[in-house]
């Protein structure tokens, strides 16, 4: 008895090895994905960026960093969405991101990257909106929202009813950055002039030299 | 001929500032339409805050403008190109209300304010202000101290916030980030801005108490302290009307004399310009109010030459101005007298303001004149360094004349017998006790005595040094001996 009798005429024998070898190969490229998209959402793998280094800097004293729970949120969770097709898709969107470290301007320069991350900003909040704030809600359940105050939860059920996290909760753990469109470039430059003790108007020409 | 007609043009406006005497004597309504209020998108912050913060929508709820359906945003509504504009829930709002957002709807109110005295808190004390806070405290006790009354200059940082060491803050004089000056909730604590705890003494000696401006000892140590303290019940105090004499007559409280209505005379948000005198300097001298043709206003001394109408002189920020009007301080003494008047017969006001006058005079002549003489001719001789308060005399100098020499002088202004007696007894025993000793150390013996003789050895009010033998048992002399037995 061979195995041929079993399967129909045009499944000959080389066609079954490379059913088997694809399918083979294809479960380890999706354990692969799994795996990379797991790796590459760690803290660990997006601060070998400097620049990304920065933005985690004020991560650490956020209280998604030190919550009272343990219950620590890296970079991916809130970043990189559920599921491996959307974490691949994310990942893949997020290599923008190298592209830029790699060819843009000097992210690792600390002057440089804070001139810079409104706009970054502006675009991770965008991205949360789009989301309806679904990496938020992988943890923060909003019928379950127990505050220090005692309306809280009705604030939540009520009053933020038809609301998606990043609606109200902006400024939580990076850089504090007022909202666009109360986003004023002049003031934001000369804020990071005063702070690295530049000289006033420099920070325009920084940007203008890094485009 | 045309100069007496502009005097005559110049007066006759003084007199409509300071009596208005053609308006109504009921505070000023607001004439906007009431659909300029009450903002759909507003309404849904009640909702949320009286969970969030439950205590301050709990006093907007008990108060006029939730009534008249002014809801969070009316106040707080900001343009996206507001230099303290933020996004908060979907709306764009600031945090501060300035006086210029009250004045959208309370122009009157506005209008008075704006080049008042109040909104001058932060200049008034612009050059005292680094010597004080920096030599006696550091620039925390600027932030936490000195700007809370006189106010803050507000400053948004770049990223939206506004800087922890400029706000929170209510200072009359503050500094907003929409370049008006002065804060409403100084006196008309929000969220409910009751005009019953305005017109409360308490509004005013918030600020108004301590050596710097002893006014809380002074007015509860006064005869209008006295009867409002027993009469409290009767002051009608949240009456729309608070016409002093006809709403009210139990007591007057600080509101009454210098800003309140009485007679026909309106009341008026311009806090100082009932005040004829300066009464927080060195010397005291009396005052002409400047109002400038944009309706900035200053305070120039009688010894400064009289600014003709359509003058170009400087305001109090450096830069120019054309006069309007120019108060005299005998039109500002008249309009505080009005209030008088209310209670007091004509003569009983002249001579309360007389005795008044002589105490401030006598704290020139006796001792503010010569001590102030006596330290310029110290520091013109380099025998003082110029920094101020590196040596025991200025220190001596400064509690004269600001601790002892104010409260004397406020406590003769308010009829508070007892600081201004004490007052007067600081500035004594300091000038006689420790200036003139410490002069003495600074100068060495032959300049000093140079200095007081010629400042102090020809004035009448010494001469009490030159009778060494005149007895009085006060300090115990003969008191013990053999006559006395």
């Amino acid at each position: 008895m061979k195995i041929n009798d079993f399967l129909p005429d045009f499944i000959t024998r080389h066609v079954l090895f490379a059913l088997i070898f694809g399918g083979v190969c294809g479960i380890g490229f999706i354990l692969f994905l799994i795996e990379f998209d797991h790796y590459t959402s760690t803290e660990e793998f997006c601060t070998s960026c400097h620049s990304m280094e920065l933005a985690a800097e004020p991560y650490r004293q956020s209280t998604h960093y030190n919550p009272q729970s343990g219950v620590r949120a890296s970079c991916g969770d809130c970043h990189v969405s559920e599921g491996v097709l959307s974490a691949t898709w994310d990942h893949f969107m997020g290599s923008k991101d190298l592209y830029k470290q790699l060819f843009g301007p000097d992210y690792d320069d600390p002057v440089v990257n804070a001139l810079h991350l409104p706009e970054a900003a502006f675009d991770a909040r965008k991205w949360f909106k789009k989301r309806n704030s679904a990496t938020c809600k992988k943890c923060h359940v909003k019928d379950a929202i127990n505050g220090y105050r005692p309306d809280t939860l009705q604030i939540h059920q009520e009053d933020a009813k038809d609301k998606t996290c990043i609606e109200c909760h902006y400024n939580l753990v990076h850089r504090k950055i007022p909202d666009e469109k109360t986003f004023k470039r002049d003031k934001w430059n000369a804020m990071i002039e005063e702070e690295f003790g530049l000289e006033k108007g420099s920070a325009k020409k920084i940007l203008e030299q890094q485009d | 001929m045309i100069r007496m007609v502009k005097i005559f043009l110049s007066s006759s406006l003084c007199f409509y500032l300071l009596f208005g005497v053609s308006q109504s004597v009921l505070a000023a309504k607001v004439t906007l339409d009431s659909s300029s209020w009450g903002l759909e998108e507003g309404k849904a912050c009640v909702d949320c805050h009286a969970k969030s913060s439950s205590g301050l929508t709990h006093q907007w709820k008990n108060s006029a403008h939730a009534q008249a359906n002014v809801n969070c945003l009316d106040c707080h509504q900001a343009y996206e190109d507001d230099a303290d504009s933020m996004e908060h829930e979907g709306s764009i709002i600031a945090t501060i209300v300035s006086p210029k957002d009250c004045g959208r709807c309370h122009e009157t109110e506005l209008k008075q304010q704006q080049g008042s005295v109040h909104t001058k808190a932060v200049d008034i004390i612009k050059n005292r202000m680094p010597a004080l806070a920096e030599h006696f405290g550091s620039l925390s006790i600027n932030d936490a101290g000195c700007a809370k009354c006189h106010g803050s200059e507000v400053k948004v940082k770049g990223d939206g916030t506004l800087d922890s060491t400029t706000w929170p803050n209510s200072g009359i004089g503050r500094i907003n980030p929409d370049g008006s000056k002065g804060s409403c909730s100084a006196c008309h604590g929000r969220h409910q801005f009751s005009k019953a705890q305005a017109r409360e003494p308490a509004a005013c000696t918030f600020c108004h108490s301590g050596p710097d401006s002893p006014d809380k000892a002074v007015y509860e140590t006064s005869k209008h302290g006295m009867m409002y303290e027993a009469h409290k019940s009767e002051m009608n105090m949240g009456s729309d009307s608070w016409v002093a004499g006809k709403d009210y007559s139990a007591a007057p409280t600080c509101v009454s004399c210098h800003m309140g209505a009485a007679g026909k005379m309106k009341s008026t948000h311009d806090v100082g310009m009932r005040d004829s005198w300066n009464l927080n300097e060195g010397v005291s001298t009396q005052q002409y109010l400047v109002i400038f043709e944009d309706g900035e206003k200053r305070e120039l001394s009688t010894s400064d030459p009289v600014p003709r109408r359509g003058e170009s002189i400087n305001k109090m920020d450096g830069s120019m101005g054309k006069v309007k009007a120019v108060a005299f301080p005998k039109r500002r003494r008249g309009a505080m007298t009005k209030v008088c008047l209310e209670c007091h017969s004509k003569n009983f006001a002249k001579n309360a303001m007389l005795q008044f006058d002589n105490v401030v005079e006598l704290y020139n002549e006796k001792y503010g004149k010569p001590a102030q003489a006596i330290m310029q001719a110290l520091y013109s001789e380099n025998l003082l360094t110029p920094l101020p308060f590196d040596e025991p005399l200025e220190i001596t100098y400064w509690k004269l004349w600001h601790s002892g020499g104010t409260r004397a002088r406020h406590g003769a202004a308010m009829a508070s017998p007892s600081n201004t007696w004490e007052g007067m007894a600081e500035v004594g025993s300091l000038f006689y006790g420790k200036f003139l000793t410490q002069v003495r150390e600074v100068a060495g013996a032959e300049k000093a005595e140079k200095l007081i003789k010629q400042h102090i050895n020809g004035s009448e009010h010494h001469e009490w040094l030159n009778n060494p033998n005149k007895a009085n048992p006060i300090l115990g002399y003969g008191k013990g001996s053999t006559n006395e037995n």
